[in-house]
């Protein structure tokens, strides 16, 4: 296994190093073309003949361990082949304004690592023992550091991926120590032996960390602190795939989790509450974050943590449905989350290829800057525009689908009552987390694509190549198939879910095709009726005056560009309800109210996370301050050094009299 | 069953008509005046209907597109709702999501039109618009949870189909209910004490504000769509009542134009409209007390002692 992998990894380094500088895209595209179609013939394999060994290894630590396809990976594999295509033929448009800066290395390195991702990121899914799993895992890590290193001449670069490689290790030893606990017990470190262990041991604390292992990469509060530094400083098609499908093998692992916990009832209650309560937790802290900031890929990077937790709430409502008894709740959370997970690859995707081609336009993220891109940039204009409606799960597209499902679940849940407490709770969560959705997006979609230019650099920026527009095409394509047919969608997720929960999914599927299909015609009438309405209206128009004038100024006459909302005063109202969760950071002064004839201001507002302050820099404080009196040991002098030598000396040689050591 | 259907659709649209007028009819009796035709709304928008139009140069394509999708999400919205035991023209399983969700896309869609104008006046109704919206969808929900939670279904047709004995319990909630549903509506329709339609200030205004760079069809648009969403809630209100009291759609098509209208112009006659920073916490409770309600019907179901 090992030897396989290291070979496969030297070949394809060999070459992406090769290939000139200008083709080196294609080799990396023709290496992922092959891996994804293997993927997809895998996943079809999976789904028409269940779950088939694919080959069997021993290894160092866990003795031997296969690989697997069911159709659970199969739908990952399917996630992970359709977003690193799309991220490929995008990186052609994207790296081509480096490649006069950067060495042929560097983009070498650049692609050997994404491809590494990928194909890591299948093994990840594919990896049914411990070995194999953390194996890939770890790779997973390394190429993704490499990939976010990309701009590594810039500092905050360097900072947010160094804070990655150490979040993804505290959360990878996690995963270890798991494994380990399995392995000690059941002499196997297998997904399958973890069911052994649930029945053995008691199962809560390998669940907990476990459940915390994944939840680092899949950004679950309050360890969701990585996102929001990483992707800023990653390139775009990177962010694209780290947030569209990487942070998606952490939810992988916590279902996988439920799988082995499945026939245990009561055990399941009590997870699926976990799981409910921190989908709930960090469904909410994501959106509000989301809606408070001001540059485009934080945003999306919380937007992500935000998907994360509906993703959550949909698999809590599934455990605890099936824990209730009922097979129905159980399917609808299950199949609205997996559909989520795929519908959020789908459009997350989408909208950190639309922020990728506006950097690479504008040369900046920051909210404030722009305005009015639309008119020089229709195509990104109009693809953003779907993803943007889709992500704020409205009809006719794919995000509504999902949510839908879960929706469904979870007034199942009130009205058979049960657990109505817990269903009531995601419901809230769940509406208010798509009101506020509806909020940060289009407060994005507003600042950057309408009104007038913040800057002048909105003129000067025109519409992006067509690779990458023809590359944001598959992704739109899939959703609207998910969003506009949503009953053929379904049902390989179906057929997912059952294979996870155990339950006949013939009670699903006959509740959710008849509301799928009429949900599908009514879609469709929808456009018809907007279309319909818009016909009308042009015809009505056609022999009238119509003429153009400036935007109603409310009698002011010379109203300019910097009067326009801008994101952050969009946000301000949110903002006075959830001013505690934040640390604001404040560059300059604002214009106090007794200034009569104000002179220029530079103001500049940040709004951090306050889990950033809570979590991660007390410690590093901490090891400042430490670090400090260490260097006062350090004097220099050659005499101390000895002395110093000295005394461990001494110190050993007590304790080993004592027989401490 | 198709006549039944025409039926339910043309008293909704009934509905949408008579609102606004008993409204407007309701404080200008209050204010002891004489008050405008009955229909002037009606009229009005007819007027709008025949004229043309003035665009911004700022705005995009996105601009007169908004009014279609503000319109045509709104009527689908429409023919999902039933009228007592009527059958509404659409029906699924899990409508009610579905509703709740065309709302929003409603929402979206006059909030990027208004953003579209580049005007820092349409700015300031969209943010607010967005936020309110944002903080009333989880009383909307949990009102609709509740009538899941007596009625046992989740499309609207099942729900109020559902026969039900009359018992006290269902009543009280219900009642509270259909205020919830009423508060909800004013909030959606930008009326007192939220915002106010009338008053003359751009820098106050919340719903008003954002259609000010429309004109002539577009405005007409918006203007029906305004009908159409004050039915939708008053409906609603008006069907957990008969729910309650077991009324058949004879009662229910009066209570719905009367209870409402009169509500909201009696409101609109004797309260001043909230002040802005205020309106965030109007909401917030407005979305308590849904989830009181909600609370109540739960343990009123269980049959506990309280």
């Amino acid at each position: 296994m090992l030897v396989y992998t290291l070979l496969a990894v030297v070949a394809i380094i060999v070459a992406l190093f090769v290939t000139p500088m200008r083709y080196k895209v294609w080799t990396a595209t023709g290496i992922i073309s092959a891996a994804a179609i293997a993927a997809i013939t895998l996943a079809v394999k999976a789904f028409s003949d269940g779950t088939t060994e694919l080959m069997s290894f021993s290894t160092i630590f866990f003795g031997r361990e296969t690989l697997m396809v069911d159709p659970l990976s199969g739908l990952f594999l399917v996630i992970i082949a359709i977003a690193s295509i799309a991220t490929v033929i995008y990186s052609r448009g994207y790296v081509e304004g480096y490649l006069k800066r950067y060495s042929s290395a560097h983009i070498s390195l650049h692609y050997t690592a994404l491809v590494t991702l990928v194909i890591a990121m299948m093994a990840v899914v594919l990896s049914s023992g411990g070995f194999s799993f953390l194996f890939s895992w770890e790779m997973m890590t390394i190429a993704s550091f490499i990939l976010i290193l990309f701009e590594a001449e810039r500092q905050e670069v360097r900072r947010a991926a160094l804070n990655y490689l150490v979040m993804m290790h505290i959360g990878f030893m996690l995963l270890v120590v798991g494994f380990v606990m399995v392995y000690n017990v059941t002499g196997s470190a297998n997904f399958a032996a973890i069911v052994d262990y649930f029945k053995m041991q008691a199962p809560l604390p390998l669940f907990v960390i476990l459940f915390l292992g994944f939840g680092m990469k899949a950004g679950i509060f309050p360890m969701h602190i990585w996102l929001p530094e990483a992707h800023p400083a990653a390139p775009s098609h990177v962010s694209a795939i780290m947030s569209g499908v990487m942070i998606k093998t952490g939810i992988y692992g916590i279902i996988r989790l439920m799988q082995a916990i499945d026939l245990n009832v009561q055990l399941l209650n009590t997870i699926g509450m976990i799981i409910l309560f921190s989908g709930i937790i960090t469904g909410l802290w994501g959106v509000i974050m989301a809606a408070m900031q001001n540059d485009i890929k934080r945003l999306l990077a919380y937007s992500s943590i935000e998907n994360v937790g509906v993703i959550l709430i949909g698999l809590g409502v599934a455990a605890i449905g099936h824990s209730a008894g009922s097979d129905l709740i159980g399917m609808c959370g299950m199949c609205g989350a997996l559909l989520h997970v795929v519908n959020h690859s789908l459009f997350k995707t989408l909208l950190f290829f639309s922020a990728g081609n506006i950097y690479s336009k504008m040369h900046t993220t920051s909210l404030n800057k722009m305005g009015g891109l639309a008119k020089h940039m229709p195509m990104t204009a109009i693809i953003m525009l779907f993803a943007v409606v889709a992500i704020c799960a409205l009809p006719p597209l794919n995000g509504f689908v999902s949510e839908l499902l879960i929706y469904i679940g979870m007034f199942n849940g009130v009205s058979d009552g049960r657990e109505v407490l817990f269903s009531v709770a995601a419901i809230i969560a769940l509406s208010l987390i798509g009101g506020i959705v509806v909020l940060a997006f289009t407060k994005l979609y507003g600042t950057i694509f309408l009104g007038s230019p913040r800057s002048t650099h909105v003129a000067e920026s025109t519409e992006v190549d067509n690779y990458r527009i023809g590359a944001m095409a598959i992704p739109i394509a899939a959703i609207l198939f998910i969003g506009l047919l949503p009953q053929f969608a379904i049902h390989p997720i179906t057929m997912v879910a059952e294979a996870i929960t155990g339950d006949d999914n013939t009670i699903a599927v006959e509740y959710f095709d008849p509301t799928l299909s009429t949900l599908s015609y009514i879609s469709w009438a929808l456009i018809a009726v907007i279309v319909a309405l818009y016909l009308l209206k042009r015809r009505a128009q056609r022999n009238r005056t119509i003429s153009e004038g400036p935007t109603w100024g409310c009698g002011f006459t010379a109203p300019n560009e910097r009067m326009q909302y801008t994101g952050e005063s969009f946000s301000e109202g949110l903002e006075s309800i959830t001013k505690p969760l934040m640390n604001d950071t404040v560059d300059g002064r604002s214009v106090e109210k007794s200034e009569i004839f104000p002179q220029p201001h530079n103001y500049r507002i940040q709004h951090k996370d306050k889990v950033d302050s809570w979590l991660a820099q007390w410690w590093v404080k901490m090891m400042h301050r430490i670090n400090g009196y260490v260097m006062r040991l350090r004097t220099g002098r050659v005499n101390n050094y000895i002395t110093f030598a000295l005394v461990f000396f001494i110190v050993v040689l007590v304790l080993s009299l004592f027989n401490v050591l | 069953m198709f006549l039944v259907k025409l039926l339910n659709t043309l008293l909704m649209i009934v509905v949408a008509l008579f609102i606004t007028g008993v409204i407007n009819r309701t404080r200008a009796v209050m204010a002891g005046r004489k008050g405008i035709r009955f229909f002037q709304h009606v009229y009005n928008v007819r007027l709008l209907l025949r004229k043309g139009a003035v665009y911004s140069p700022t705005t995009t394509i996105l601009f007169r597109i908004a009014p279609c999708v503000y319109l045509g999400a709104a009527m689908v919205a429409f023919l999902f709702i039933p009228i007592a035991d009527l059958e509404p023209v659409l029906s699924f399983r899990g409508d009610i999501i579905f509703v709740a969700y065309l709302l929003a896309l409603t929402r979206v869609a006059i909030v990027l039109a208004a953003l579209d104008t580049g005007s820092s006046f349409e700015g300031m109704g969209a943010a607010r618009e967005a936020l309110y919206g944002a903080l009333v969808e989880p009383a909307l929900m949990m009102g609709l949870a509740t009538l899941a939670l007596f009625c046992g279904y989740s499309s609207f047709a099942e729900i109020f189909s559902t026969a039900q004995e009359l018992n006290t319990n269902l009543t009280i909630v219900m009642l509270l209910l259909a205020y919830v549903f009423v508060i909800i509506m004013i909030i959606e329709a930008g009326r007192i004490p939220v915002d106010d339609p009338k008053t003359h200030l751009e820098l106050t205004m919340i719903h008003e504000v954002m259609c000010l760079d429309y004109s002539g069809v577009d405005l007409a648009m918006i203007q029906i769509t305004g009908w159409l969403k004050n039915a939708i809630f008053a409906m609603i209100a008006a069907n957990a009542v008969s729910v309650a009291f077991c009324f058949h759609w004879q009662f229910t098509v009066p209570l719905a134009i009367l209870g409402t209208g009169i509500t909201i112009g009696i409101v609109e006659s004797f309260r001043a409209r909230n002040k802005l920073s205020r309106n965030t916490t109007y909401i917030i409770t407005i979305v308590a007390l849904s989830a009181l309600v909600l609370l109540t019907g739960f343990l009123l179901n269980l049959n506990i002692e309280i």
